[in-house]
């Protein structure tokens, strides 16, 4: 990071990501979305609007979806985090972002990360959601290029093939 | 200018107390930050007013919500998912939820806070103008101490407020007082989510042999703080709803905004659009008059019944004889709420062959016939809630009908799903899922289903 201009003291946080137990050296008022990309060079998660606007930067915060533009890092000591990078495992892409990939749901990637953890946080609440509670569950994430359309259809059949499970 | 993080000071004490202490020094040098849904934003336009944040994110002493007999308090770092989520604030202030299903979206509304959007004191806060209706009250806390405070005075110009430096809300109070009022909310925006709102009504009506004897309109983003409509309230409270009268209250409404033009919208539209959904709320409330005083002779009349007829006639809602005998003993049941909330608890209270008893009086998702037991008003009902499901494609029919043999041949009985509303992709959908089910959890299920079932017919017989 930057030099500090009136050097305020750094602080030791500590949290999970992805299952794995982290430690960073940050100022506390660094957003969370910094830490993940600039400190622990997870950059699956990503900057669109960074106000609160577009989820781009959604990841899940002790099983939450959250905004992690607007999460100060020190309000994330503790707490477990989900990212993008931590759906996959032994190299097989979770249901949701299969289906994604099936439906054409991805067109420049970029709301991509923010749409499948709000989707993974919808299943996980209402596994088997109608297009209705689909919109509701992906409406604070913008995405400029599919119209949609295929967004909501791949979380309709990540829920028929049982994603949340 | 962008902020550096290094410019900053965050703290997170665990207690209130020791929060409330450290407010205290530096005369409002710190400033509280919750789940961060406004303050973020303005930390990283550079506009924050101080360089020293506290955090109160998630301290149990804020994270409340406590009911007594006669009041809610709601810890003022509850999220709108909270709100939401909790039973009592969706049965008795029903305004405050939809407010916080509107507040934007679901990652907002897991970390945005009552409290913190109280103090934001946005004019366009689409939760203020339900706090208005309900008359709440601000609990405010310091280290010197709490005190109680009228919301309606809290806030005192565009986004300045009551509170004193080092002050906190601790908790919003909400009296239980508007059983039987109708309550109606309407958020007028470019899009639900995320977007601010144009204008913003919460409204409580109630009626007393058909005059208006209380009415509370509050509205946002029309004023630079939210406000309620007095001059239209005194105008409609005493009389009789008819369409002179609703003129009068939207010539009224739309007289007594004062909003601004601005990139959303301009002021003539906002005071316009007031008067609209002032009118629109007060047709309604006459609508929900009749049909509740309709509801009430359709009870007065069953509640004089003898019991074998009461239950004869109330037994195609849900059809079981024990569900029906049950609901009769439970007279006098003098309005709709009465009598929807007797039959949620006769109808949990049953045991398994009771519930599997009103499963049969329902023909098969798809199939025309309904059981040999069923009633002629039963039967009717079935087809009606079908409705939309039955116009399905040959292979979705054919999958359901596959589907519904599959589960008889699992659990032994037919598939319930309340069906109202539902197309038959929806419902093949839910069937297949719910073959995935164990008995037990599947039996929840389906009795769940029927519950909604029997609800949506008691309405239908109080409407006839």
């Amino acid at each position: 990071m930057n030099e500090s201009p009136q050097g305020r003291a750094k602080s030791e946080i500590s949290f999970t990501v992805n299952g794995k137990l982290e430690s960073v050296h940050v100022y506390p008022m660094e957003r969370l979305l910094d830490v993940l990309r600039h400190e622990l060079a997870l950059t699956g998660t990503k900057e669109g609007c960074g106000e609160g606007e577009c989820g781009s930067c959604s990841v899940l915060i002790d099983g939450t979806l959250v905004n992690s533009c607007l999460i100060p890092a020190l309000q994330a000591h503790g707490a477990k985090i989900i990212t993008i990078e931590g759906l996959a495992s032994d190299g097989r892409l979770q249901l949701l972002q299969q289906s994604f990939l099936d439906c054409g749901a991805a067109q420049c990637g970029i709301c991509t990360p923010g749409m499948i953890l709000a989707s993974l946080y919808l299943l996980k609440k209402t596994p088997q959601p109608t297009l209705e509670e689909i919109r509701e569950g992906l409406s604070g994430n913008l995405c400029r290029c599919t119209g949609y359309m295929q967004i909501f259809e791949a979380v309709a059949e990540a829920g028929r093939r049982g994603a949340a499970t | 200018m962008r902020a550096h993080p290094a410019e900053y000071e965050l703290v997170a004490p665990r207690t209130l107390p020791a929060v409330l202490s450290l407010l205290a020094q530096d005369s409002g040098a710190w400033l509280p930050i919750a789940g961060g849904t406004d303050v973020m934003v303005q930390y990283s336009a550079g506009k924050l007013p101080s360089r020293k944040l506290v955090s109160i994110w998630n301290l149990p002493e804020l994270r409340r919500i406590e009911i007594s007999a006669r009041e809610i308090q709601i810890g003022a770092g509850c999220t709108y998912t909270d709100l939401r989520a909790h039973e009592t604030i969706n049965r008795e202030f029903p305004l405050l939820a939809s407010a916080a299903a509107w507040t934007g979206g679901i990652a907002n509304q897991n970390r945005g806070t009552i409290g913190g959007n109280i103090v934001n004191a946005s004019p366009a806060a689409d939760s203020l103008p339900a706090l208005m209706v309900y008359e709440a009250e601000l609990l405010l806390v310091s280290a010197q101490g709490e005190r109680r405070v009228p919301y309606a005075n809290f806030h005192i110009g565009y986004r300045k407020t009551q509170l004193a430096p080092g002050e906190l809300i601790r908790a919003v109070c909400l009296k239980k007082q508007f059983s039987g009022y109708y309550a109606h909310a309407h958020k007028v925006g470019a899009r639900n989510a995320q977007a601010i709102s144009k204008v913003c009504l919460a409204a409580l009506g109630h009626l007393a042999a058909g005059v208006v004897d209380d009415l509370r309109l509050a509205v946002g983003s029309v004023a630079p703080v939210p406000m309620r409509l007095a001059e239209t309230e005194r105008i409609v409270k005493g009389n009789r709803i008819d369409p002179h009268l609703i003129q009068l209250a939207k010539a009224a409404a739309a007289r007594e905004v004062r909003p601004i033009d601005d990139i959303r919208s301009t002021s003539p539209y906002r005071a316009a659009v007031t008067g609209n959904v002032v009118a629109e709320f007060l047709e309604q409330l006459n609508t929900h008059g009749a049909r509740s005083e309709n509801s009430k002779n359709v009870l007065a009349r069953w509640n004089d019944l003898s019991s074998e007829k009461a239950a004869e006639e109330i037994l195609p809602c849900c059809g079981t004889k024990a569900w029906a005998l049950a609901m009769t003993n439970r007279r006098p049941l003098l309005d709709e709420s009465a009598l929807l909330s007797a039959c949620d608890e006769v109808w949990k209270n049953l045991p398994e062959s009771d519930w599997i008893e009103a499963f049969r009086s329902h023909p098969r998702i798809g199939d025309s016939h309904a059981p040999a037991s069923a009633t002629a008003q039963s039967a009717a009902w079935s087809g009606e809630e079908q409705r939309k499901a039955g116009t399905a494609g040959d292979d979705i029919k054919a999958a359901i009908a596959a589907g519904n043999r599959a589960y008889e041949e699992k659990f032994n009985r037919i598939f319930i799903v309340c069906a109202t509303g539902k197309s038959a992709p929806d419902i093949l959908a839910i069937l297949e899922r719910r073959l995935r089910n164990e008995e037990a959890a599947e039996l929840q299920e389906a009795a769940e289903q029927q519950r909604q079932i029997a609800q949506l017919r008691l309405k239908k017989w109080l409407s006839k």
